[in-house]
């Protein structure tokens, strides 16, 4: 049975999480996610579940890595810097195989930054989430209930892949109020606990061993087979949302609340005449490489990058679809500075107006 | 007349420890209390990294391996979502009392219901003999080639110190691998650690002093020698806190 | 139709729980709405700002520039977001702290001594909602009737005494409120 509610995105995944079966929280405080391990501190005790406050990102890290190795769904959040810590936890998380649903409600960086919101860690998230060479699939919701609708859906692929997830959110998300509608609590047994797990409840009679350390061999041939996975995400999991394409001369790309404040003035600028669409990616990783390759470049003018950080981040990951068929021009704030709707239209319009060229 | 034999829990391929390397008695140790509880099946190993993760090649439990220094961290997870389990984490000293302090500190003050092995032999082995906190003064090392100096770099580090001043610990204790005497008060006091986790009493802590022939440059007998002489006069075996009664 | 508003001041006045409780109201009257917190470093005492978004159609941007009502609960506060108010907007003060709002573009001024008629009220927590009150009762965005019901929800089990000392702030303020309506 579904339910409205007028909720804190961070409290909404929090509770999603918990609907979606997760067992497991730990965490360590940073601003602007603290709603998340506040709530689960008191609702995970009342599913049976449990939640510990670790000595730091790092040790939270790794006690969820030691929890989803019994196949538990297991879970952390943090901010980027904490994220930063996370590090070296999360490359051991892909290595070991173990499944963990990671969020990141970001902030403006780098350093400590600012606690104000930003999208400064597209980069980190997309291309090194850690050492050694591997991805995270990364879902980038742009409101509370699509936060909710995707970590409600996380472990799903996170159980598939034996690999964890990221959710990115900046905290202007986190921290936003507004109505989700919450889905129902998805009830495991132990007969869902799965096969390669170190728990005993599963039936399993036989030693069982998970390592984030192989021998060359080996190592080559899983490193092989992650690659293999990516390039399957690509075909299957990509998740974006198109927004007035048909007609489009000039297509915004944002992703997560530059998404939302970039359409509120796509709308305006069509009331006045202007052919600007969007293309919006969910899945920041698979990239939705094909959408933004296949446009129309005939008719395609120039391509609006839109992210709340200064430089841009998402940029190369456009241009290598877009070919150097059309300019890429870039807006932004950052440092903890907002994005604002009619800040976001002057820019559009200036670019769509030929007042700028900086591609 | 107890039978000599192989312990369940240790597999017959080679160990991969050095010849003379106290390692190996260590686990050999920790299986056959596990035998004698008839927890086998029910352990989980939680390997960490350095010699200790030796243990992967041959330690015929539930292993989860982690990163290093890591072990109390990821043996929370493990417990506080399988209570029923018999868990411990078995770590060396680089691993335990320097890249892992916050962890080990932090898992025995919320007195989390596992135990951890701490096998201390004053060096990083693994990785080729460098300084560790717990290396002795004036003891040379590849990173300390005139002998540790206090100046620079502190004094050896006292965990079973550290963690018996902390309120939640039931039971801290060290034991001196080198004698027969020392072999026989550890595999008991491993038995009171591992049989104080079941009964659900909390954080349990118990420090091997081992060597390494290798890394010391001495033959295994010589090691037990230096032990008596150096090692076991600083680090000084006993019980420092049971509040398992 | 789509409104704004920003409420603003120091941590420990009220601000976040004004916006929430407006919010909350909207959507009991079957509205969209959104809020949106900033705050600083600080616990107590530092700057507090909320946004607060209210629509008959599904809010897509919650991040306005500049805000159609401006409510602020000192001079700090004026000071730094005066010029985030749209031509036409409604200024509403608490001239307790607030010392000299400028008339600009139309802008409608409201001024009342909230911290004075809360401790008449006895109750200096009160202020933010007798604020609502002038708000609610000036603009009509919410009615009268749904806020008591929020405040009865919110209050009504725990602490009926509050309730009822929030419900005279009510009753205080949108007769106030109601003086000014366009």
């Amino acid at each position: 049975m579904s339910e409205k509610k007028f909720m804190k995105g961070n409290e909404a995944i929090a509770e999603a999480a918990v609907r979606a079966g997760c067992r497991f929280f730990a965490g360590y405080p940073i601003t602007p996610q603290n709603e998340i391990p506040e709530y689960l501190s008191w609702r995970l005790p009342e599913v049976g579940g449990a939640y510990v406050q670790g000595e730091s990102e790092i040790a939270s890290i790794n006690m969820v890595y030691g929890a989803s190795a019994m196949g538990t769904r297991a879970m952390t959040s943090s901010s980027g810097p904490g994220i930063s810590l996370k590090a070296e936890g999360i490359s051991y998380l892909a290595a070991a195989m173990l499944p963990a649903l990671i969020v990141n409600i970001s902030r403006g960086g780098p350093g400590l930054g600012s606690i104000q919101p930003a999208q400064s860690d597209y980069l980190q998230a997309t291309k090194a989430l850690g050492h050694g060479g591997f991805h995270a699939m990364v879902f980038a919701p742009n409101s509370a209930q699509e936060a909710v609708d995707l970590v409600y859906q996380a472990w799903d692929y996170a159980e598939r892949d034996r690999n964890p997830v990221l959710v990115l959110m900046d905290g202007c998300l986190g921290n936003i109020m507004e109505e989700v509608e919450l889905p129902p609590m998805k009830e495991l047994s132990d007969e869902d606990l799965p096969e390669w797990s170190l728990t005993r409840r599963n039936g399993r009679d036989y030693q069982g061993n998970i390592t984030p350390i192989y021998t060359e061999p080996i190592l080559e041939g899983i490193n092989a087979m992650a690659g293999e996975m990516y390039k399957a995400w690509e075909e299957e999991d990509v998740k974006v949302e198109t927004f007035l394409l048909d007609d489009a001369e000039y297509v915004v790309v944002a992703y997560g609340i530059a998404s939302r404040v970039a359409k509120e003035a796509i709308m305006e600028l069509r009331k006045e005449g202007f052919k600007v669409g969007m293309i919006r990616p969910i899945t920041l990783f698979p990239f939705p490489k094909k959408v933004i390759h296949d446009l129309d470049y005939n008719r395609v003018k120039g391509i609006i990058d839109i992210e709340m950080t200064v430089p841009a981040q998402m940029r190369d990951d456009i241009a290598l679809q877009v070919m150097e068929r059309c300019p890429i021009h870039e807006y932004g704030r950052s440092g903890g500075c907002l994005l604002d709707d009619e800040g976001v239209y002057d820019a559009i319009k200036e670019i769509v107006t030929g007042g700028v060229d900086n591609g | 007349m107890a039978e000599y034999k192989r312990s369940s829990m240790i597999a017959e391929s080679p160990s991969g420890y050095c010849p003379g390397c106290l390692h190996a008695l260590a686990t050999r140790l920790v299986s056959d209390v596990l035998d004698e509880l008839g927890q086998g099946d029910n352990s989980l190993n939680v390997i960490s990294v350095g010699c200790s993760a030796l243990n992967l090649l041959y330690w015929c439990g539930d292993n989860l391996s982690v990163a290093h220094g890591r072990a109390p961290a990821a043996a929370t997870g493990v417990k506080r979502t399988n209570p029923e389990r018999l868990v411990f984490a078995y770590q060396g000293d680089g691993d335990l009392a320097a890249i892992g302090l916050s962890e080990i500190m932090s898992a025995a003050n919320r007195g989390e219901n596992f135990t951890v092995i701490f096998a201390n032999n004053q060096t990083y082995g693994m990785t080729g003999g460098q300084m560790a906190p717990t290396t002795l003064i004036g003891q040379k090392t590849t990173t300390s080639i005139y002998g540790r100096d206090p100046q620079t770099t502190g004094y050896p580090m006292k965990m079973c110190e550290l963690i018996s001043s902390l309120e939640a610990p039931v039971y801290v204790a060290r034991f001196a691998l080198n004698s027969p005497k020392g072999v026989r008060d550890a595999k008991a006091g491993i038995k009171k650690a591992f049989q104080a986790q079941l009964d659900g009493k909390g954080f349990t802590f118990v420090e091997l002093l081992t060597n390494c022939p290798t890394n010391w440059h001495m033959t295994p007998l010589q090691t037990l020698d230096y032990m008596n002489t150096n090692t076991i006069p600083y680090f000084k075996p006993g019980v420092y806190k049971d509040k398992t009664e | 139709m789509k409104t704004s508003f920003v409420f603003s001041g120091s941590g420990g006045q009220g601000i976040m729980s004004a916006g929430i409780t407006l919010a909350q109201t909207a959507i009991m009257m079957g509205k969209h709405a959104t809020y949106l917190p900033e705050y600083g470093p600080e616990q107590r005492g530092g700057s507090a700002k909320c946004t607060v978004v209210i629509s008959d159609e599904p809010i897509i941007s919650p991040l306005p520039l500049r805000c159609d009502n401006l409510i602020v609960m000192n001079n700090l506060a004026y000071n730094k977001f005066e010029e985030d108010l749209k031509p036409d907007g409604v200024l509403l003060c608490n001239a307790s702290l607030v010392t000299n709002p400028q008339q600009r573009d139309n802008i409608t001024v409201i001024s009342a001594n909230v911290d004075d008629l809360a401790l008449e009220l006895g109750n200096p927590r009160a202020a933010n909602i007798i604020l609502l009150g002038i708000l609610i009762g000036a603009t009509g965005i919410v009615s009268k009737e749904a806020f008591q019901k929020s405040l009865e929800l919110k209050f009504g089990s725990k602490a009926p005494e509050i309730l009822q000392m929030n419900l005279a702030a009510l009753d205080k303020g949108y007769d106030i409120g109601i003086q000014h309506k366009a």
